[in-house]
């Protein structure tokens, strides 16, 4: 047996000692050959010929390789297939009479980050394509993508940009940093319509990027650009008319968005109450909306997401920018603080809105004011630091502080016979944000990046009324008949931490994961009226305020912890899956909240695509007040053991084509708020006599639920010189709540059956193009009474007039509709770039009705009277770069 | 809320950009019905206020209508024809015979020729009264006014019997009485006594929840006993003149309400002043086929002496 074994061994070294042999004189065989130009495969299949020795291979290893040119003499055989073959970088089996050829899968990481060639700025949502992969930059311009070895060619695009391509030989990790320069060709007036529903990084559906360029062009009210009324073109998203109100996404209330400004929460996205958003055009380097699906990495609201990223400042050169409009005015500096390391960008907007009011309110009298002295301006100011300490390391500081300002006196007096009654008002509010970020980039590994943000956001609302009543009378005596004062403050503050990851393990599949923690931080408001009685000593706004600041304040931690992929699978499908976690603990009570994203998407290549999603989200913060429109006063108050937390869930689905210049989407969603809150106010409690303050508020919010749900549509065309763009939203929201309507379902106040929107641009010359836009919407449903009785008091007076409300917003206003045009032209000489626009906003001078009040008079007739807000509307504005 | 600030800019906003004008709408249709109002309670007849409901653009006083046909009926029964009464202050109502016990369901019928005849159904309930009522005399602040008055701050705690578990309805009104007196040979000698209707200060919670209502009594929000509180606790503020006053008593009317009258009155309170971008809460209407509010409640009085530390 032992001897039938070793037999075999030796015969077994003898084969294989035979066969090595055979390879090694394959290999060293001499040969002559001559090639010019040849694409690698031909070049083989001539040697195989030639040599008659069979070379096997795969043409796909050499589909980006470039011709060879070779002409060698007695050389070996492994030489010359080395040589044609160099490009591919295959892997070699030598058998007796053969070579195979063969791709030896390694694989590397492709990264980098994408910039702007002028100003050194990371560019956000640019793609990255390769042979049958892809990638798009993350909010920090980088790009990651795990490859094959081999040879590419890497096209890299950006809306705004001229493509730029790559061959690269990928052999081993690679960081590729690509400078696209702007297209020039494509001012930033003609970039196409506001209501772009895709754009870099494919969104379809309820996502959306926001073309904070395209604001430039599209007529606003004094020419003021403003991202949020960008994104109110938008289907499937409402503001109150003219923009007051807040913004309403798929029904949700106005404090269920989260507005973020460099990933930092801002509480009060706008300014003069609503006309204008915080966010200066000037500074904006991308904005995205999500009005569902949105990823597992945001939370804390339910309807949706618009996140705001600043621009870093320019890494190259120092540039300025000038604008003026009717109403405002902003200057931007930017430039490297040490070239190509570091940069700053400083903004300033202010408004010169104050003159208008006060002439135009002295004109209208509106509220008879005698000797009005009305002050209002908002002003805002960013600064941006960033420093590169290498391409893998990173920190930026970030700065905001904005507000607004609110002055009014005015006097009102009363003759009889007796005397006269003086009353001197005194009135004064003040808003605004403070956010700042200070954010810490890492590249841990090629594929696995980082960000840790520390952040902080501060909201504050304050306001004063004082009255100083006096009585003349007509022995020329005056004396004290009243004297007044209040004060209402609130506040809500946060400090937080921040960490993200992203990893992309493999080309088809990107992860992040994160965690954040935030400390709040609630002042929820305080009220303080005092009514003074002739003789004693006044109460000054000084004192109230000493004594208001000294209010115990309510804390809260809120801890989110969220992980969440986007799988691409298949030659069409994505799926994007998530998870976020939230805990939020106040007065030692402990809310939780998972929340599952998911998102599923057929597309890829194909001019069609498909999509559907569900969401789950839970808020718990949340905004209250007794006006039906959204106002900075508001309190943003914490869920607490009585104000339970909302939770919302939504699903969605949409089809979309884009073929020969069309782009077609429609999306159906339907929205469960399976808890939603409403603030139950009551006006009588300022007339008690006495003082007030917030801390009722818990016993004053109701809970209850609602639905909406509708269809949204996008058509989009390009001709040559022409962009249309309509949009048009079937939706319909709801509420119901025990404590109201007697428990009846109504109409939430912005639901809006229909709501079309088309803009169409026309370039007249490479200088010059004109933007129309035409909006409708069903009115907004209002509740109006349509009958009264009197109501007398047990001793016969009439206590007062009951208007019956027969069911809440039971009544329509008329339909909202307007026509904005706007010319742009923009022009350069040597280093000065110029922009010049035109406009009217209103065109046609709609009395869209803001609200209508039914004044029931005194012994008059009552009459209805209607408050349009902006009817026509010039604008103008003049930018100047350099 | 600081709702003139904000009104203020609103319309300042306006003045800048927009227009006021009177519009021509179309106000919701509705036909005019009749109007029944009472608020009854044990012990006395049963008093109903009929009227007609008016347009919202209508002048004037309401219709009365004098040929209203105006019963009473307890369990299906009829019980009472209310006849037609003219107050002191030349209104009419319509008053039953019969008086009002507690805890019986009564229902209104009222019928005019041409209108739609509507019924309305309540009781009084059983009443919950207060068990104590006490003054923190060491809280008692006085302040003096510089024409000579003082103003005297009284720390009121109201104590409930007991509490129920629901239908926490309860309103309140406060009075006080001053004694006025002449000093004669320097010792004051009583003159008159008067009562005069007391305002009260409270902290910021119990002050959101608590209405005036046009009964001239204080609705009280149930959510106010949902923190655990089993008293109402304030600040009454009497006002006098120490030359020839001296304040003397508080007195509390404290009622016990039916459904119907809590959520009448409460919705009363949340449809505002008619401001401009309030929301007012529908209408509580209790009155089928027709407009108003019939409900009972119960009452009783009790008083405290105010000690004269001041």
């Amino acid at each position: 047996m032992a001897t039938r074994v070793s037999a075999t061994l030796l015969l077994l070294i003898f084969f294989c000692t035979g066969i090595a042999l055979a390879q090694d004189s394959l290999r060293r065989s001499l040969v002559d050959f001559d090639c010019v130009a040849c694409p690698p495969a031909d070049a083989l299949a001539r040697l195989s010929r030639q040599t008659g020795v069979n070379i096997a291979f795969n043409t796909t290893i050499f589909q980006d390789c470039p011709p060879v040119s070779l002409a060698v003499r007695q050389e070996p055989l492994e030489t010359v297939v080395g040589k044609i073959a160099a490009c591919a970088r295959p892997s070699y089996r030598w058998n007796a009479d053969q070579v195979v050829l063969f791709r030896k899968i390694e694989r590397y990481t492709l990264s980098g980050y994408i910039k702007d060639a002028e100003t050194g700025e990371r560019l956000i949502g640019a793609g990255v394509r390769v042979r049958g992969a892809g990638a798009v930059t993350n909010e920090f311009g980088f790009f990651s993508m795990e490859l094959e070895g081999g040879g590419y060619r890497v096209v890299v695009t950006c809306l705004g940009y001229q493509s730029d391509a790559l061959l690269l030989d990928l052999d081993s990790e690679r960081m590729l940093i690509f400078d696209l320069k702007p297209n020039t060709a494509l001012p930033e007036v003609v970039i196409s319509a506001p209501t772009t529903a895709e754009s870099n990084g494919g969104q379809t559906g309820g996502q959306h990027n926001l073309p904070f360029s395209a604001t430039h062009g599209v007529p606003m009210p004094g020419g003021e650009a403003d991202l949020l009324r960008m994104a109110a073109f938008q289907p499937g998203v409402q503001t109150g008319v003219d923009g007051l109100g807040g913004l309403h996404v798929r029904g949700g209330n106005a404090d269920q968005n989260l507005f973020l400004l460099d990933d930092v929460p801002v509480y009060n996205p706008s300014h003069a109450l609503g006309l204008f958003s915080v966010y200066n055009p000037a500074t904006i380097s991308s904005a995205r909306l999500w009005k569902g699906d949105f990823p597992a990495r945001y939370g804390g609201r339910t309807a949706s997401v618009i996140d705001v990223r600043t621009r870093d400042g320019n890494l190259h050169k120092r540039n300025v920018e000038l604008s003026a409009g009717l109403f405002a005015a902003s200057a931007t500096v930017e430039g490297p603080i040490k070239r190509d390391t570091s940069s700053f960008l400083i903004s300033g907007r202010a408004t010169y809105l104050g003159p208008w009011i006060d002439f135009f309110s002295k004109r209208e009298n509106l509220l008879a004011f005698s000797g009005d002295n009305i002050t209002y301006r908002f002003y805002d100011a960013n600064v941006k630091l960033n420093y590169l300490f290498s391409e893998k390391s990173r920190v930026y500081l970030s700065y905001y502080q904005g507000g607004d300002v609110f002055r009014n006196r005015f006097a009102q007096r009363f003759d009889n016979l007796e005397g006269r009654l003086t009353d001197q008002y005194s009135l004064g509010s003040e808003w605004g944000n403070s956010i700042a970020a200070l954010r810490w980039n890492y590249l841990l590994k090629n594929n696995l990046f980082t960000n840790t943000t520390v952040r902080f956001s501060r909201f504050f609302y304050e306001s004063q009324l004082t009255l100083l009543s006096t009585f003349l009378g007509a022995s020329g005596r005056e004396s004290l008949v009243a004297n007044y004062g209040q004060i209402y403050q609130t506040l809500i503050e946060d400090l937080s931490l921040k960490t993200d990851f992203s990893y992309f393990p493999k080309n088809n599949l990107d992860v992040r994961w994160g965690f954040s923690y935030t400390l709040h931080a609630f002042q929820p408001g305080a009220l303080s009226v005092n009514f003074l009685v002739p003789g004693q000593s006044p109460v000054t706004i000084d004192s109230l305020s000493n004594s208001l600041r000294n209010n115990e304040r309510l804390g809260a931690d809120e801890s989110e912890l969220y992980a969440e992929v986007d799988w691409r699978f298949g030659k069409h499908w994505s799926l994007e899956a998530g998870l976020n976690f939230a805990s939020f603990q106040v007065r030692n009570n402990v809310f939780r909240a998972p929340q599952p994203r998911l998102r599923l998407q057929f597309g890829g290549n194909t001019d069609w695509r498909a999509w559907a999603g569900y969401h789950r989200s839970a808020q718990f913060l949340h905004q209250i007040g007794s006006f039906n429109i959204s106002l900075p006063f508001e309190l943003w108050v914490p869920t607490t053991a009585r104000v339970p937390p909302e939770h919302v869930w939504q699903a969605s689905a949409g089809v979309g084509l884009r073929r020969s210049g069309w782009n077609v989407q429609v999306e159906g969603y339907y929205k469960r708020l399976e808890r939603v809150l409403a603030f139950l106010s009551t006006s009588t409690a300022l007339f008690t006599g006495g003082a007030e303050d917030a801390s009722g508020w818990e016993d004053r919010i109701a809970a209850g639920t609602g639905l909406a749900y509708g269809l949204e549509a996008i058509v989009e065309k390009q001709f040559s010189s022409t962009s249309v763009n309509l949009v048009y939203a079937w939706s319909r929201s709801e509420r119901q709540f025990p404590e109201i309507n007697s428990g009846r379902v109504f109409p939430f106040r912005f639901d809006r059956r229909h709501d079309f929107k088309i803009t169409v641009e026309q370039r007249l010359a490479p200088w010059l193009d004109i933007t129309l836009a035409w909006v409708y919407a069903t009115g907004n449903p209002i509740t109006l009474s349509g009958v009264k009785y009197q109501h007398h008091t047990p001793n016969g007076e009439i206590e007062r007039n009951v208007f019956v409300y027969t069911d809440v917003n039971g009544y329509r206003l008329p339909p909202y509709h307007r026509l904005d045009a706007a010319l742009n032209a923009h022009f350069g000489a040597g280093r000065f770039q110029h922009a010049v626009q035109l406009g009217v906003y209103n065109a046609y001078n709609r009395f869209n009705p803001f609200f209508l009040y039914v004044d029931s008079g005194s012994g008059t007739n009552a009459k209805a009277i209607q408050y349009t807000l902006l009817p026509f509307v010039p604008s103008f504005r003049y930018s100047l770069k350099f | 809320m600081p709702k003139p600030a904000i009104l203020t800019l609103i319309l300042a906003l306006l003045s800048a950009f927009g227009c006021v004008r009177e519009a021509d709408i179309d106000l919701p249709d509705l036909p005019t019905r009749i109007v029944a109002l009472s608020h009854f309670t044990v012990g006395k007849p049963i008093q109903v206020e009929v009227s007609l409901s008016q347009k919202l653009t209508d002048a004037g006083d309401p219709v009365v209508p004098f040929n209203a046909d105006v019963s009473i009926a307890v369990g299906g029964q009829f019980l009472d024809k209310l006849f037609r009464v003219t107050g002191d202050d030349g209104r009419f109502f319509w008053q039953s015979r019969d008086l009002v016990q507690v805890g019986t369901e009564y229902s209104l019928g009222v019928r005019i020729g041409g209108f739609e005849t509507v019924e309305a159904v309540s009781y009084a309930p059983k009443h919950i009264p207060i068990s104590e009522m006490r003054i923190d005399t060491g809280q008692m602040r006085v302040t003096d006014l510089d024409d000579g008055r003082r103003v005297l701050r009284v720390p009121l705690e109201i104590q409930l019997a007991t509490l129920p578990n629901q239908r926490r309805y309860f309103a309140f009104a406060l009075r006080h009485e001053i004694e006025s007196f002449e000093v004669i040979n320097g010792e004051p000698i009583p003159d008159e006594y008067y009562d005069v209707q007391t305002k009260f200060l409270a902290d910021g919670r119990t002050l959101a929840l608590v209405y005036d209502t046009p009964e001239q009594v204080v609705l009280i929000n149930e959510n106010y006993w949902g923190d655990g509180r089993a008293a109402l606790v304030l600040d009454a503020i009497v006002p006098f003149d120490p030359t020839h006053e001296r304040p003397r008593r508080i007195f509390v009317e404290w009622r016990t309400l039916s459904e119907e009258f809590y959520r009448y009155h409460l919705s009363l309170a949340r449809q505002g002043n008619n401001l401009p971008l309030n929301d007012p809460d529908a209408l509580y209407n209790n009155i089928i086929g027709g407009l108003g509010n019939f409900s009972g409640y119960s009452v009783s009085e009790k008083s405290v002496v105010i000690p004269n530390t001041f």
